[in-house]
């Protein structure tokens, strides 16, 4: 990966939610760059904030204070250049699959049959040939989340933003669904940004696992994660590499715990 | 397979019950109607109570109600505006298609705009809540002097149907999953394309509630809007000059023709629901 081209940075960001009982603090000199055609997963206890990154680079959110380019420009807000995934797939129900994945295309007024062209690309890319007009009321928790994919993809985004986007499916749909998104990832040689909060889905899908702190979310350590692909969970490097990460982030959990119990 | 002839026969058996139940609940009415009229007349089977022929009057017998409705198709009834029935079922319907086209351009795009802004909800919220509860009846004096004959009517039906329609958008508009939002705004879609594509396709199942809920409420407000005068006849000024000229089974045949018409207008708006529904994918 060394050599490639920054696409995401990240530089002392910050964010401050403003509650009844005055402001929380999210995040707190959180720093990240993201090389280009790299696969990062954000990991870290529930409420540290990974989630909040994510959607601070998507552009949903602002920020309370640093940087964040994505190809060198400045996030202002949401924008076709950054596809993003959501844990409760986000599918428009009145759409057809075709549909909802021409969306970002009929935003942008390309013509009926390119359109077509490229539906019916992604449809085969994620494996849906023959449910093209079949309503997402029709389809299972994984077929969905296809099609979220490909209508992320239907943009060619220089990156893919991923919340949780496995967190609501059964255990043996969720092991497929990594295995076809890393089949689609290295088809599509997009830069990825996943948030898990699965020690195991960090360890068998990314390049490197950023772990987070507990609030005020910051980078605590990044691991990176050498072994080839496709990665067997049961190996000794696996195992050993998963317990490494589950050590850093379980010193995390405690903190968070601790959080709670303390009054503020 | 046996369960399933079973089954069949089952959901057979429960929607014929259905019919029977519908079809006995009119019959006791109908019967109850018939025992009320002939003991005010003292015929069979209250031969030899005392009759007391001025209620009698008010209460014709069924049949002679179904006799003057179809009369009322071919004739001419003295001082009901000189109209066949057929005319004035074409007045009416007139009247609330030039109500429901002005509520539905008016409310929707209103509904919206305060469904997804709080601006200006805090704008309109007030003025809402201010005349929502006013009986758009109470206004007929005021319309039909301010607006005239032709428009008076028109815009008391139209209050009885801009509000339901109103509210409810508002109420679709207000509940769209925040995260269909974001996912239309990273998919490069600007607020006017997520108006289009998301907000109003979301609401549609609540606009279609509006229009049930407000064709209804329309079709109460057009026999009391048209009573006070209309140009042109109406079923409701058909149903006050026959109250008014003591000609009973004409004005009961009225209330029939209002009842089937507001029946026959709420049976479209379901089935244009229903298939925008399958349209769209939605249940």
């Amino acid at each position: 990966m060394d050599g490639n081209e920054v696409v995401i940075s990240i530089t002392r960001l910050s964010k401050a939610f403003t509650r009844e009982r005055g402001r929380l603090i999210a995040l707190d000199d959180f720093g990240l760059e993201v090389r280009e055609g790299e696969f990062v997963c954000l990991l870290g206890p529930s409420g540290c904030g990974k989630t909040t990154v994510l959607r601070i680079v998507a552009g949903l959110e602002t920020r309370s204070g640093g940087s964040v380019k994505v190809e060198g420009k400045e996030v202002r807000d949401a924008g076709p250049d950054r596809g993003m995934v959501f844990q409760e797939f986000a599918l428009f129900p009145w759409r057809t699959v075709r549909k909802n994945i021409e969306f970002g295309l009929e935003v942008k007024h390309v013509p009926e049959t390119n359109r077509e062209d490229v539906s019916r690309k992604l449809i085969e890319l994620v494996g849906l040939m023959g449910f093209t007009d079949a309503h997402p009321r029709e389809l299972s928790g994984g077929m969905k989340q296809r099609v979220a994919i490909a209508r992320a993809l239907a943009n060619d985004p220089k990156v893919l933003l991923m919340d949780e986007p496995f967190g609501s499916l059964d255990a043996q749909t969720r092991n497929l669904m990594q295995k076809e998104l890393l089949r689609i990832w290295s088809a599509s040689k997009k830069t990825v940004l996943f948030v898990t909060h699965s020690v195991e889905e960090a360890v068998y899908l990314a390049d490197r696992i950023v772990v987070m702190t507990a609030r005020p979310g910051k980078v605590r350590e990044i691991i990176d994660v050498p072994l080839s692909r496709p990665r067997d969970r049961t190996s000794r490097e696996f195992i050993t590499i998963r317990s490494k990460v589950l050590g850093e982030l379980e010193e995390e959990f405690e903190k968070a715990r601790a959080g709670e119990l303390s009054p503020g | 397979m046996r369960s399933l002839t079973k089954s069949l026969r089952k959901a057979f058996i429960s929607n014929w019950l259905r019919l029977v139940l519908s079809a006995a609940s009119v019959a006791v009415f109908l019967t109850i109607w018939w025992l009320l009229s002939a003991y005010l007349r003292a015929d069979w089977p209250f031969r030899g109570v005392t009759p007391s022929p001025s209620t009698a009057d008010y209460i014709p017998y069924w049949w002679d109600v179904l006799r003057a409705l179809g009369r009322s198709f071919v004739t001419h009834p003295v001082n009901t505006g000189g109209l066949f029935m057929s005319e004035h079922i074409f007045a009416s319907l007139k009247r609330i298609s030039i109500a429901f086209a002005l509520a539905l351009i008016s409310a929707v795009p209103l509904g919206l705009l305060m469904g997804r802004s709080r601006n200006a909800e805090a704008l309109g919220r007030p003025l809402v809540e201010l005349f929502r509860p006013i009986p758009p009846l109470a206004w007929v004096p005021i319309f039909l002097v301010v607006f005239k004959f032709f428009w008076g009517p028109i815009a008391i039906v139209f209050l009885g149907i801009f509000f339901p329609i109103l509210l409810n958008v508002m109420l679709g508009a207000r509940s769209v999953d925040p995260v269909l939002i974001d996912a239309a705004r990273t998919l490069g879609a600007r607020r006017g394309t997520i108006f289009g594509k998301v907000v109003f396709p979301f609401t549609t199942p609540y606009l279609m509630t509006g229009i049930t809920v407000g064709l209804g409420i329309g079709w109460m407000c057009i026999v009391a809007a048209e009573m006070l005068g209309s140009v042109g006849g109406g079923v409701g000024y058909y149903i006050f000059a026959a109250n008014n000229t003591s000609q009973y089974d004409l004005m009961y045949a009225g209330m029939v023709v209002i009842g089937i018409l507001s029946v026959l207008t709420t049976g479209i708006a379901g089935l244009i629901e229903r298939w925008l529904y399958r349209w769209m994918g939605m249940k």
